[in-house]
């Protein structure tokens, strides 16, 4: 009995040393992105806030100040955008720069699967993705095109539709969107997009 | 569920039959809730020498309710609240309280007295909400008389009587009116002789006079239950020319909003804490050993052999905690971004939880001009976006007053309101106002705004779930997981309500008291003596 309860002492110290050494403090006044975006940026399917944690820092820093200019979270059928706009627009070009170095930082455990579709259909619509986003999903940095993996798959298909129903990537100052929404011609319908993002998931 | 389903039958179902139908078969449902009220739950006390903790997440209604219950049992209790202030959405506001919106918070601009507060949450307690107003008692919040439903308050719709404002009075007594002659005629025309003795058939035909004052042949003609167009003092009454039928039946029976006042939690009369709703939330910490800690958002929560752990986030420093017992009040639809090791099913049963889109607005008027129209309390319906106008029933005559200038349940509507600046809101509802009175503008000294699904740590207010949901995951939500326990409005079916909120609590203690029967029986892990 002594043992059992040492062991599971022990079981826990260890959980939670671990657990310490991936928790990164929100700065003050940053408690807001967590109330939706959830602890260390994991992202909550409930509220369609998206897993955020450990994005490249140049990625969010372009999207939050994309939200600030209205070239995304302005179009009216973009419900979650709309709702992200407002906590980025009374903000500064530092302060986003800021919130995208703590991003950067923050780490959560990869998501799971959450969709049902066929993923070597996605595989050969990934052949497309590859060039820029990379064979693994892994990014570049040198063209503006963000790492995939870590992503939730319904925020991926989410983003895939937006940009095939001109959503989003369909205003001309929205170069990096612009150039994904010509890149992504090959998405033609949401079983497509579904597809896609179930071969992405598996890149994880 | 069923509240919503009440809600929105009002708003939106146009056909008057029928959402009269509904209305009859919720108010069945409603009365056979009607069993007696003991009180809440007695928690089985602590020995002096073990004394169990508990948890409480989210310092709203449940979660204070069920503290001040287990402090009585003798626990030790801890309450963390993830924003400024205890009271969930039980929020009223004054001159210089911060109203955190995500993104455009506000400063309440009303003027600093006694009188000029809005409550932004629950506003009206009826009679038969017995859990609230045992507390009530109990703690010693004083309450007063809240008029809901004013019948010199007007109806409005753009598409009914050439966009005209109609009091309530003057509508009630036409529908009854006329549907008190269409009774009469078809009794008349020999409509119920199949199904009624002559005898009965008259004693109908006499009942449709007297309920729609009827002439001697059955006609609808006015009544001087709705007033005169002359003064009544000194000359003979004059009743109004009464609503055409046809113009009737074209203005939707106001969407249900003729029977606001017959829905159950709205029977009068209603109640309200003197001096704002927070009274409950005052009188709840006041008699708490255990104050709320503040500004102490929740991380993880793990449920443990023995007990819950859970880690929370304040001022950037993380803590973590255990107790033997673990109560969530927290909006279900957080869950999926706090860790945790729910089992799937539970994890799913909390993702089935959405949040609801409820909207308000408030002005401070610099008058209160409503009541040099006769106007003491009540409420005015439009089918305009805002909705509902509510005028103020507390401190009558004075100066001024906060009036409500929305208050949507229209998710698409509430929408549309929540992506607006608050400025924005301000304006839209102002122009509204002025369809119901003219030069409501020019009395609006500042205003507020309250989207609850903007709200921070709220996101939303009113849950909704889908029908299979409900009957899959609902029951599965009132029972622990381990020893964590689900509370607040969510779990019940009364959503929008502290009553429901209180009702999980109770609910969740009865399961407290469960588990330590069972833990007794099997002589582990008992608290009590």
């Amino acid at each position: 009995m002594l043992v059992k309860s040492f062991l599971v002492l022990l079981t826990l110290a260890a959980m939670s040393q671990l657990a310490v050494a991936e928790e990164t403090p929100t700065p003050e006044g940053l408690e807001y992105c967590t109330v939706c975006h959830g602890s260390q940026l994991k992202g909550n399917a409930n509220i369609g806030a998206p897993r955020l944690s450990g994005l490249p820092q140049w990625y969010i820093e372009r999207q939050l100040l994309n939200f600030k200019q209205g070239i995304r979270g302005a179009h009216s059928d973009d419900d979650r955008g709309m709702e992200m706009r407002p906590m980025v627009s009374g903000l500064s070009v530092d302060e986003l720069k800021a919130i995208a170095a703590w991003v950067a930082k923050t780490e959560s455990d990869k998501p799971k699967a959450t969709l049902t579709a066929d993923s070597s259909a996605g595989k050969a619509l990934y052949q497309s993705c590859a060039a820029c986003h990379g064979a693994q999903g892994e990014g570049n940095k040198a063209i503006g095109a963000p790492s995939l993996t870590g992503l939730n798959d319904w925020y991926l298909v989410t983003q895939l539709n937006h940009f095939r129903l001109n959503v989003r990537g369909a205003q001309s100052a929205d170069t990096y969107g612009q150039q994904m929404k010509a890149a992504s011609v090959m998405v033609t319908s949401e079983q497509d997009a579904a597809n896609l993002a179930a071969y992405i998931t598996q890149l994880n | 569920m069923l509240n919503i389903t009440r809600r929105q039958f009002l708003t939106y179902v146009g056909a008057a039959g029928g959402s009269s139908a509904l209305l009859k078969a919720n108010l069945a449902l409603g009365l056979m809730h009607d069993d007696p009220y003991a009180g809440p739950v007695t928690v089985k006390p602590a020995s002096s020498t073990n004394k169990p903790s508990a948890l409480i997440l989210g310092a709203g209604i449940a979660g204070l309710a069920t503290a001040i219950e287990l402090e009585r049992a003798g626990y030790q209790v801890t309450i963390l609240e993830a924003s400024h202030r205890a009271g969930g959405r039980n929020l009223t506001v004054r001159h210089g309280d911060k109203i955190d919106e995500m993104g455009q918070p506000q400063i309440c601009q009303f003027d600093k007295a006694e009188n000029l507060y809005f409550n932004c949450g629950p506003a009206r307690i009826p009679g038969h909400h017995r859990r609230l107003l045992h507390y009530c008692r109990a703690l010693g919040v004083p309450l007063q008389i809240k008029a809901n439903s004013c019948k010199l308050a007007y109806f409005h719709d753009d598409k009914a009587f050439g966009g005209k404002p109609v009091r309530q009075i003057d509508y009630h007594a036409d529908v009854r009116g006329l549907m008190a002659e269409l009774l009469w005629k078809s009794a008349d025309a020999h409509q119920y002789d199949q199904l009624l003795s002559e005898d009965d058939v008259a004693k109908l035909m006499k009942f449709a006079r007297l309920h729609g004052d009827l002439t001697e042949a059955g006609k609808y003609v006015g009544t001087e239950r709705a007033g005169s167009t002359t003064d009544r003092m000194l000359e003979f009454p004059k009743p109004h020319a009464p609503i055409e039928l046809k113009a009737m039946l074209d203005s939707s029976f106001w969407y249900g909003g003729l029977l606001g006042a017959e829905l159950y939690d709205w029977c009068e009369p209603l109640m309200e804490p003197t001096g704002g709703m927070d009274g409950v939330v005052k009188g709840f910490v006041r008699h708490l050993k255990a104050k709320p800690v503040l500004h102490a958002q929740v991380k993880k929560i793990y449920n443990q052999e023995n007990g819950v752990e859970v880690t929370y986030e304040q001022n950037g420093q993380f803590h973590t905690i255990q107790a033997d017992y673990c109560f969530n009040n927290i909006p279900a639809y957080f869950m999926a971004g706090i860790e945790n090791n729910f089992s799937s099913v539970y994890q799913a049963g909390l993702d089935s939880i959405k949040r609801g889109h409820l909207f308000k607005i408030a002005y401070q008027m610099k008058e209160r001009f409503w009541e040099k129209e006769g106007i003491y309390g009540g409420i005015s319906y439009t089918s305009d976006p805002v909705a509902q106008l509510w005028y103020p029933s507390h401190d009558i005559h004075a100066p001024k007053g906060i009036l409500l200038g929305a208050y949507t349940w229209d998710p698409k509507v509430s929408a549309a309101f929540e992506a607006m600046t608050p400025a924005e809101r301000l304006l839209a509802g102002a122009k509204s106002g002025e369809k119901i009175h003219p030069g409501y503008s020019k009395y609006i000294e500042n205003g507020i705004s309250i989207p609850w699904a903007r709200m921070n740590h709220q996101m939303g207010c009113g849950m909704r779930m889908s029908p299979e949901d409900w009957d899959k995951y609902f029951h599965v939500l009132q029972k622990p997981e381990g020893r964590h326990f689900m509370i607040g409005d969510q779990i019940s079916h009364h959503s929008g309500w502290q009553e429901g909120a209180l009702a999980s609590s109770e609910q969740a203690l009865n399961q407290l008291n469960k588990l330590l029967s069972v833990n007794i029986d099997h002589g582990v892990n008992s608290h009590v003596s």
